[in-house]
């Protein structure tokens, strides 16, 4: 038993051996990352970024949005940046050409009539996507447009035959890193709904890796000379999606883009 | 006047000479591996592998030709006869001959266009195709054909022809899903079009991806309820398990818009992939649609598989098809109005 002083005493014991032990609780799970039978890191799961990347990957605060009608639910929310270092390194041409893409966000912003977003854009969507690990393919299944992309790993001279929309992905693991290389996008994607662009010259370096077992920890370096004056990186969590019986569902929003793609064709339609 | 080939609906046999340039015959036409030691390889997590790109380009039919009557399987002879055919090759390539359109007309003689509206599809088109024995993939019911048909999908279908005869383009929504790059089905089992799978499998998951259109089936091979019934999606809500070495997917909650047949939702797909060989997949699908058969039915296709990559199928990013189609429309309808003859 304690007394009074001793009572305290006791208490800030109790205290911080709970510190102590839920601080080792955490450190263990933080430590441990899933890993496959063959000992690879494990990215398999369904992952999501949370955050405001979408609108605009580089540092904003939060404005209005195309559609007043849509007031609060249609403005767009601040946010920190996920570029490291702030802002995007663009040639001169190349930051007018984004302020111009951004100006005319909503006629012209691809993933507005839903097309395939391409990478990096597809992983900041606020989105699901499910990750399919196997021994020489990683399947990367997007909630979005139902996007995907076949990761080939270690088949390094496997150059892509066309340029597509999610890109050439050719992966390698460098200790529990993974990394994929990935080329030959179109150009006509965006990298947000801010204009931010590139061209089919763009060349991305992912790098996934661990934080803990349920978070990652995504990198991709950008590389376009065409419109940036050097390399430059964005990175930020990947969080798993823990709920529970958690899956992916459709977001085959082709239907839901007819309208302002070819609603002006239908029949008896004043613009006929 | 130049020819107008969509009005081309039947077309004479030696255009399927062509054809039949392109057909192989693969080692897996042998559907049994009788004798065989062969055992199907495993995964990393010790299961069945079945991983691979698979293609379903099989001349074999869904419903059995009457032209074949109760005989189930190709014989010799019909082999000897298809091989025949292709020795007579006559290289006036036309139309090209999706599905099962190749082992009807070589039988019948006679061949129906896929696209006779713009004959757009020639025989440049085609994949290569390969021989399958049996003689129809439906193999219950036993006469190779589909359960009749129930009186709301009879009315559903003659209303859906009434209308598209009437109101071919009025609206993107007049046009099949597959014209809206909206969906191609799944599971997709035409043959001969972009139809490649690649199954992709890790230690919960297996993944079907449909190279038409970039879909990835996900299919849990953990227990896991199905999504709620509330969720109805274009391509159902699969999951899976291992019967032995066959994997067997059961598939619910599809959407009423995934069909144009009336309570699709109803439908239950039961699927069972089976390793029969290092290059041949057997499929079966079990399928009860009670809204639009009056009995279950099964289907068996053997996929072979293939050293090729799949590519991405973009279909709605290059979709010029659909505005062409609708502008095309309303040019006619406004030349109509102004008196002028259609070309």
């Amino acid at each position: 038993m304690c007394d009074r002083g001793a009572q305290q005493l006791c208490f800030l014991i109790v205290v911080l051996m709970q510190v102590f032990v839920c601080g080792s609780v955490s450190a263990l799970e933080n430590t441990e990352i899933p890993r496959t039978a063959n000992g690879r890191p494990d990215f398999s799961g369904i992952w999501q970024a949370i955050g405001t990347a979408h609108y605009d990957i580089e540092p904003h605060a939060s404005d209005f949005g195309p559609l007043v009608e849509n007031g609060a639910i249609g403005a767009i929310p601040g946010g920190i940046g996920v570029v490291v270092g702030g802002e995007i390194p663009y040639t001169d041409e190349g930051r007018a050409q984004q302020e111009e893409n951004k100006a005319t966000w909503l006629e012209n912003d691809p993933v507005v009539k839903c097309y395939m977003p391409g990478i990096p854009r597809a992983n900041y969507l606020p989105f699901p996507f499910q990750v399919i690990q196997s021994t020489d393919h990683i399947v990367v299944a997007y909630e979005f447009a139902s996007a995907s992309r076949i990761v080939y790993l270690n088949r390094p001279d496997f150059e892509a035959p066309i340029l597509s929309w999610m890109g050439h992905s050719r992966g390698h693991f460098e200790d529990d890193v993974l990394i994929i290389d990935v080329t030959d996008q179109v150009a006509d994607t965006w990298l947000d709904h801010a204009g931010n662009h590139h061209t089919d010259a763009l060349k991305v370096t992912e790098r996934y890796y661990h934080a803990g077992p349920n978070t990652l920890i995504y990198e991709a370096t950008l590389v376009d000379p065409a419109v940036y004056t050097e390399p430059w990186t964005i990175r930020f969590p990947l969080y798993r999606r823990l709920d529970e019986n958690m899956q992916l569902l459709e977001y085959k929003c082709v239907e839901f883009t007819e309208e302002l793609i070819y609603g002006h064709l239908r029949k008896g339609v004043s613009s006929n | 006047m130049p020819e107008v080939r969509g009005e081309k609906i039947v077309k004479k046999v030696i255009l399927v000479m062509f054809i039949f340039q392109t057909i192989s015959i693969p080692s897996s036409w042998v559907l049994a591996q009788t004798g065989s030691t062969w055992e199907v390889a495993r995964t990393i997590d010790g299961d069945p592998d079945l991983q691979g790109v698979w293609e379903n380009n099989t001349i074999t039919p869904v419903e059995r030709p009457d032209v074949f009557g109760n005989k189930s399987f190709l014989s010799d002879d019909d082999i000897a006869f298809l091989r025949r055919r292709i020795a007579e090759i006559n290289a006036a390539g036309d139309d090209a001959l999706f599905g099962e359109g190749v082992l009807q007309a070589a039988f019948s003689g006679e061949i129906t266009s896929y696209d006779p509206s713009t004959g757009n599809y020639d025989s440049q088109w085609m994949a290569e195709r390969t021989i399958h024995r049996r003689t129809s993939q439906i193999t219950q019911p036993s006469n190779g054909k589909y359960p009749p048909r129930t009186e709301k999908a009879i009315a559903a279908a003659k209303a859906l022809a009434e209308h598209r005869r009437d109101h071919p383009a009025d609206s993107y929504t007049d046009r099949p899903l597959g014209e809206r790059c909206v969906s191609f089905g799944a599971p997709r089992l035409s043959s001969g079009y972009n139809s490649y799978w690649q199954i992709v499998q890790s230690k919960e998951t297996v993944a079907i991806i449909q190279e038409m259109a970039h879909d990835v089936r996900i299919i849990p091979i953990v227990p896991m309820p199905h999504a709620n019934k509330n969720i109805k999606l274009w391509h159902g809500d699969s999951r899976g398990y291992w019967d032995g070495d066959t994997l067997v997917i059961e598939t619910t909650n599809y959407s009423d818009k995934s069909s144009t047949s009336p309570e699709t939702d109803r439908k239950v797909n039961v699927e069972k992939l089976t390793r029969i060989s290092e290059t041949a997949l057997r499929y079966e699908l079990m399928s009860d649609d009670p809204g639009q058969f009056t009995g279950s039915y099964t289907r068996e296709i053997i996929f072979d598989y293939t050293e090729d990559d799949i590519y991405e199928y973009a279909c709605h990013e290059g979709n010029y098809g659909m505005a062409n189609i609708l502008s095309g429309h309303r040019v006619e309808e406004a030349r109509a109005a102004a008196g002028l003859r259609e070309r």
